[in-house]
């Protein structure tokens, strides 16, 4: 089920009401697995067997590469999950990914090759829980964290369903501790979390899908070649939808968990007021770039073996980075993009004396030029969404020549309503990324005054009633 | 941060929200307006899944608007003692319901097919955009949206202010008069008292369009509208015409073949509108060919004098009040024909 659903309105409300009955800590833990495992079935039932499987094996697999000494099992043991939890993301996220490939590079080599398409479907949320479970065994491989005691924890740290299907990607040490002392939200987290649940709720509802969705859906269908104003108001309105989209989820999980009592990791920081790309990574999907940077980057050598090294470290990491996203080669090109970018900005880094400061701090730079730097991160993160979004080269390639050369003759597709919609909600946010860079929206929630903040929380939440789009699922979803 | 302070803006916040609604749904019920249902891929799914009922409990209606403002699904439920279900959907082609009736084994019923013309034959993907969203909607509909759209039910009967046609953000903001970039169009906007929705999906005109012209007219003037914009299209070409019949034919026969029964319906248009109508699709080249291929029977209202006396507001729909004697006379001339048996009919009009 989606956050912004009646459906979950009931089921919140329910489980909230279970939660805090005056009852053990151990059958509450159950009655909130029970709900995580609804929440997922909510979407398509027979899928949560796919979750049974992957959480059954890499408790048992977390355990025993544990407590095995001999290197050779221990290997055996991570190759065994390595194959459980990456095979079945593979069969179910790139299986046809794959297949068409193949089928192009056998036709290419004169093979008359033409198999059925594959009729598969995507399990919501695989790539997140995939990740979640494989750092479980890969940590306790490496035995940077104990194993987790009770198969109930473990499933409750796989399964908890504020995180489930979308993140924020969860490691074990940030979530399980969290299960072993009963728990129940003070009033402080109730109303905070209440507070981040309607703020989530209007990013994704309001201004995601109401407001920036129309126009990046009409420009990205686009079949005609279009003008330059429509081309960029299309652009921009993704970026700006994919971050509400998303961050508005992260948000609402945050808020979720916290009126239960638990605290999820950050997700998003304002990334559209980045300075530079490594300080957007450090801002953008927190959760997936530090895992893709402990699981991938540090693992294939990091920074550890010269800077050729460290450049071919970064494209593979944000190729790979790329492919989790989607199973179509417009994602690798958006990560090698990245690669790029981030490969470039260490480069020009590594020719400053003591430049590693200046990335991600702005203090001793003026404002004046940091604001600049970070219109320039969010001119060129636009360019990479182009790819992000668009179904095939073919429409990337023709949205980007009418984004950068005047074509007078080119299609009108968005109404004036869309052109002032998407310029005042997108000048908002960049402005808002750069003035909140430092901050956060709690610390400044709490700095005013409970009259002023009702005002704005109201206003949220009518226009939230008032759009009335409520069933959308979140982009990240498809991930 | 202290819980007391946040405690407070919660409950400002609440009172603001609970004072806005208030006065939201009061304003918009002192102008006359009623309940109407959001009548999207959600509601349209919960009739589709009732299409398995037994031929003699149930008749499936399929095509466009006019079914929907014709056809009194009351008076149809009253006097046959079945269950209607109303599939057809306004400005759409009935071919995709068609087929995806004709593709579901398990569909063995009665269906009523509206034939508006211009409807059957276009090509137009605009024709198509909501009884295939639909339809794609039903297939993959999940447990979770369908427990949504329950709760919704409950909401909408309530709130005047949840009809997303008119009273959503998009529809406030669509209605402010911008000057409009060069080569936009907008979809007309109908006047909110033309159609309101039914829960069963039937779309009837209030009171005050019955009797206001003035409204009348602007709904007139959509349809002058649409048919302008319909002449600047190129027509079908006769091999995607073909097409068409050849799939109805198909889809017709598959029913058949499994014990369904097929009507077809010419639902009234009066007026300039039906004269139109005559001469860009002659009845012999369209109606008859259709009941030709098809071998199924149809009712054409300008053979009934019980149907063909009425006028319609705007040319193309029944008032509610119409609708009632419609379907009446309608049932009358089925059973007459004997096309369609009702044994769970009740006696009285």
């Amino acid at each position: 089920m989606v956050f912004n659903s009646y459906t979950f309105i009931v089921f919140f409300l329910v489980m909230m009401g279970l939660y805090n009955l005056p009852i053990s800590w151990k059958s509450r833990k159950i009655i909130l697995l029970l709900g995580s495992y609804l929440f997922y079935a909510a979407w398509n039932p027979p899928f949560i067997l796919l979750l049974w499987l992957s959480t059954v094996i890499d408790f048992f697999v977390g355990r025993a590469l544990y407590t095995q000494e001999n290197k050779a099992k221990k290997k055996a043991l991570l190759v065994i999950s390595l194959i459980g939890n990456l095979g079945m993301l593979c069969f179910f996220k790139y299986g046809g990914f794959l297949l068409e490939n193949f089928v192009s590079l056998v036709n290419a080599l004169g093979m008359d090759f033409h198999p059925a398409k594959p009729n598969i479907i995507l399990p919501a949320g695989i790539s997140f829980y995939t990740f979640t479970t494989l750092c479980y065994t890969i940590d306790m491989y490496k035995k940077e964290s104990k194993p987790v005691k009770s198969l109930l924890d473990f499933s409750l740290f796989v399964t908890f369903f504020p995180h489930l299907v979308a993140g924020p990607i969860v490691r074990p040490p940030q979530l399980v501790p969290q299960f072993e002392s009963p728990k129940k939200a003070t009033r402080l987290q109730l109303y905070q979390g209440l507070f981040l649940l309607s703020l989530g709720l209007f990013m994704k509802v309001v201004l995601a899908d109401t407001f920036l969705s129309g126009p990046a859906d009409t420009v990205f269908s686009a079949k005609a070649a279009l003008q330059t104003l429509d081309a960029w108001m299309g652009v921009l309105a993704f970026s700006g939808q994919i971050f509400f989209d998303f961050a508005g989820y992260s948000t609402c999980a945050i808020g979720v968990a916290a009126c239960m009592g638990f605290t999820l990791p950050e997700n998003f920081r304002y990334p559209y007021g980045a300075t530079g790309f490594s300080d957007f990574w450090r801002r953008w999907h927190i959760t997936l770039s530090a895992w893709l940077r402990d699981y991938l980057y540090i693992p294939i050598g990091g920074n550890r073996k010269g800077p050729v090294r460290t450049y071919i470290n970064l494209m593979i990491t944000m190729l790979l980075g790329g492919l989790w996203h989607g199973a179509n080669w417009t994602f690798v090109v958006w990560g090698a993009l990245h690669g790029l970018y981030l490969s470039i900005e260490r480069f020009i880094q590594g020719m400053k004396p003591n430049a590693g400061l200046q990335n991600a701090q702005v203090a001793g730079v003026s404002m004046r030029l940091g604001f600049v730097k970070a219109l320039f991160v969010f001119f060129l993160v636009n360019v990479t969404w182009v790819f992000f979004r668009a179904p095939d080269f073919t429409s990337a390639w023709q949205l980007l020549t009418a984004m950068f050369t005047q074509n007078s003759k080119g299609e009108i597709v968005l109404s004036t309503l869309q052109v002032i919609s998407v310029s005042v909600i997108i000048v908002g946010m960049v402005l808002c990324h750069w003035r909140m860079r430092n901050t956060s929206v709690l610390a400044t929630a709490g700095k005013l005054p409970s009259w002023l903040l009702g005002l704005v929380w109201a206003i949220l939440l009518i226009l939230l009633i008032l759009s009335q789009e409520s069933s959308g699922s979140f982009i990240y979803f498809q991930f | 941060m202290e819980h007391r302070s946040l405690r407070n803006a919660c409950i400002v916040a609440t009172v603001l929200v609970l004072a806005f609604l208030t006065f939201w749904e009061l304003r918009i019920r002192s102008t006359k307006v009623g309940i109407s249902y959001d009548d999207g891929a959600e509601l349209w799914s919960h009739y589709r899944a009732k299409v398995y009922l037994p031929a003699d409990q149930a008749t499936v209606f399929i095509g466009s608007s006019r079914n929907k403002y014709d056809l009194d699904l009351e008076t149809w439920e009253k006097r046959t003692g079945e269950k209607a279900i109303q599939l057809a959907f306004e400005g759409t082609s009935p071919v995709p319901a068609l087929h995806d009736l004709a593709n579901d084994s398990l569909f063995k019923g009665k269906l009523m097919i509206d034939v508006t013309e211009g409807l059957v034959l276009t090509t137009s993907p605009y024709n198509f955009k909501a009884i295939d969203g639909a339809i794609a909607y039903y297939k993959k509909q999940t447990p979770a949206q369908k427990f949504s759209f329950q709760v919704n039910r409950v909401l909408e009967s309530q709130f005047v202010f949840l009809e997303r046609d008119y009273y959503s953000i998009k529809a406030l903001l669509n209605r402010i008069p911008l000057k409009e970039r060069p080569g936009i169009q907008h979809e007309p906007y109908f006047p909110i008292d033309f159609g309101r929705i039914t829960f069963g999906r039937q779309d009837k005109m209030t009171d005050r369009f019955v009797q206001d012209t003035n409204i009348q007219n602007q709904v007139k003037g959509i349809w002058a509208y649409f048919t302008k914009m319909a002449m600047k299209e190129p027509p079908p070409p006769q091999k995607s015409i073909d097409s068409i019949f050849t799939q109805i034919a198909a889809d017709v026969k598959k029913i058949k073949a499994r014990g369904g029964q097929v009507l077809f319906v010419r639902t009234p248009s009066t007026g300039p509108f039906y004269m139109g109508e005559t001469m860009a699709f002659p009845r012999a080249q369209i109606w008859d060919h259709i009941l030709q291929i098809t071998e199924a029977p149809g009712i054409h209202f300008s053979d009934y004098p019980s149907l063909a006396g009425f006028q319609c507001p705007e040319f193309s729909h029944l008032s509610p009040k119409d609708a009632i004697t419609y379907t009446n006379n309608l049932i009358d001339i089925i059973e007459a024909g004997k096309w369609w048996q009702f044994p769970h009919k009740s006696a009285g009009k």
